[in-house]
């Protein structure tokens, strides 16, 4: 199972790429284009809209928010999650992970706002098998880490994906011939991806012991 | 009997006179407007430096190739730390609005203010001990940090948090994206950290308000750790073209 989160939509249009393009449009047609390879290589793919505006389910008329997307992602159980943008700065593909520190592992209560940190780890390994397959299909890149909501929230190897043009006509971003190019590379390297991922090790809960209840936890088998 | 020159000269003063005084009217509510576009948007000049000018390091972000690398300015920078990080700021935005920038900002003044605050954060309540009630019934506050299970704690001692105040005007001008918005905080949290060590954190506001983004993007609600985020620095950053 792959979640692909093309950002932005409806009255929300991200950046304005050029005069005729504007971010929203451009995340939704890689999600497209990126659904339909990972769908003929024998992958689940849930995307969190497929139109302008996605509403939240059993809500009409309620906008998705990015907690929203965060819960889509979360209930998928996903093997990976990417995030995707798009900008006019820049050329090629910036690859971003979560600047939260790794944790240990997956505690049994997880912070909404810090629940990346326990996949940490394993969305540096994803990080870098996708560096090597944009390496290899000749795609300028940028990795580094940033702080984008809702990726701190998200409960699998997760990474935010932002195209920008491939050379310095803005308008470049549109071309369907480097969009395919960037959708095989990131398609690649999650068939290479979907046998290594490993979900973080689980965290026992803390004892919590109240003053005069000792012996009923105790008698309950809980561990300091 | 007047002769008809004197009259002629006679009202060509007076019409000078009349024009005169409607020209000082005019001049002086221009200036009242200037003044009060000032005002609104707080574009209060900084304190003049009154030190020589001295080397700062600033953290300039490149979006060509998503890179940090730091700079050397000679800048006269005010003495009281608030009103230098400010200064700080403002020049290193200065230097982004300059033509051909690596990274291109809006010109004008991004920072309203800047404040340090002394880390632990502490919260405040009210004294209960029924000795601590002043005149007219009201109980002093007293810090409440030794209570508090999870506290703000600064790395050394001194440090601080630097609560920077965005003008709104900067923020809805930003160019929007997750590299260029990305950068810019990068680039304002290294410089503080190259040139005012005490600041260990930094939170963001825009016209004294929280904001969920800076553009659409990069996160403005949480608190950001001061750090060398140049492209050498750690593991953070990377490049690989074809």
């Amino acid at each position: 199972m792959i979640v692909l989160d093309p950002a932005h939509g409806g009255v929300d249009s991200g950046s304005q790429i050029s005069e005729t393009t504007v971010e929203k449009n451009v995340t939704l047609a890689l999600a497209f284009r990126l659904r339909s390879l990972l769908t003929a290589r024998g992958f689940s793919v849930v995307m969190t809209r497929e139109e302008d505006a996605s509403a939240v389910p059993n809500a009409a008329g309620s906008a998705l928010t990015l907690d929203d997307r965060a819960g889509i992602a979360n209930h998928a159980h996903a093997a990976a999650c990417l995030v995707l943008h798009a900008t006019r700065s820049g050329n090629g593909v910036h690859l971003y992970r979560s600047e939260l520190e790794a944790s240990e592992g997956q505690a049994s209560l997880v912070p909404w706002l810090t629940a990346q940190a326990a996949w940490i780890p394993q969305s540096q390994h994803l990080e870098s098998q996708m560096a090597a397959a944009f390496s290899r299909s000749g795609v300028g890149l940028v990795a580094s880490t940033a702080s984008v909501r809702p990726i701190d929230s998200l409960t699998c190897p997760a990474l935010v994906v932002e195209l920008a043009p491939s050379g310095d006509d803005a308008d470049s971003i549109n071309d369907t011939d480097y969009q395919q190019k960037v959708a095989l590379a990131l398609a690649g390297a999650l068939v290479f991806w979907q046998n290594q991922v490993q979900p973080p090790a689980r965290l026992s809960p803390p004892a919590i012991v109240a003053v005069g209840q000792a012996t009923t936890s105790d008698a309950a088998g809980v561990q300091p | 009997m007047i002769q008809r020159h004197q009259r002629i000269v006679f009202w060509c003063l007076v019409v000078c006179i009349l024009g005169m005084g409607v020209l000082l009217a005019v001049g002086r509510q221009r200036g009242r407007e200037r003044i009060a576009a000032l005002a609104d948007d707080d574009q209060t000049p900084l304190d003049a430096p009154t030190a020589m000018a001295e080397t700062v390091t600033l953290e300039l972000a490149n979006d060509a190739d998503g890179s940090i690398a730091p700079a050397s300015r000679q800048i006269a920078l005010p003495e009281e730390p608030n009103a230098r990080a400010r200064a700080l700021i403002d020049h290193l935005v200065a230097e982004y609005a300059l033509p051909g920038s690596a990274h291109a900002l809006p010109p004008g003044a991004a920072v309203a203010e800047v404040f340090l605050v002394p880390l632990p954060l502490v919260g405040y309540t009210t004294d209960s001990t029924s000795s601590a009630t002043k005149d007219g019934g009201f109980r002093p506050t007293v810090p409440v940090g030794q209570t508090d299970p999870d506290p703000v704690q600064p790395k050394q001692l001194g440090g601080e948090l630097a609560v920077i105040d965005l003008h709104s005007t900067f923020v809805n001008q930003h160019p929007s994206g997750v590299e260029v918005e990305s950068l810019t905080l990068r680039s304002i949290l290294g410089t503080l950290h190259a040139n005012l060590p005490q600041i260990e954190q930094v939170r963001f506001l825009v016209d004294g308000q929280a904001r969920e983004t800076l553009a659409g993007h990069s996160d403005l609600l949480r608190t950001y750790p001061a750090a060398d985020t140049t492209s050498g620095a750690g593991a953070a950053n990377e490049r690989q073209s074809n």
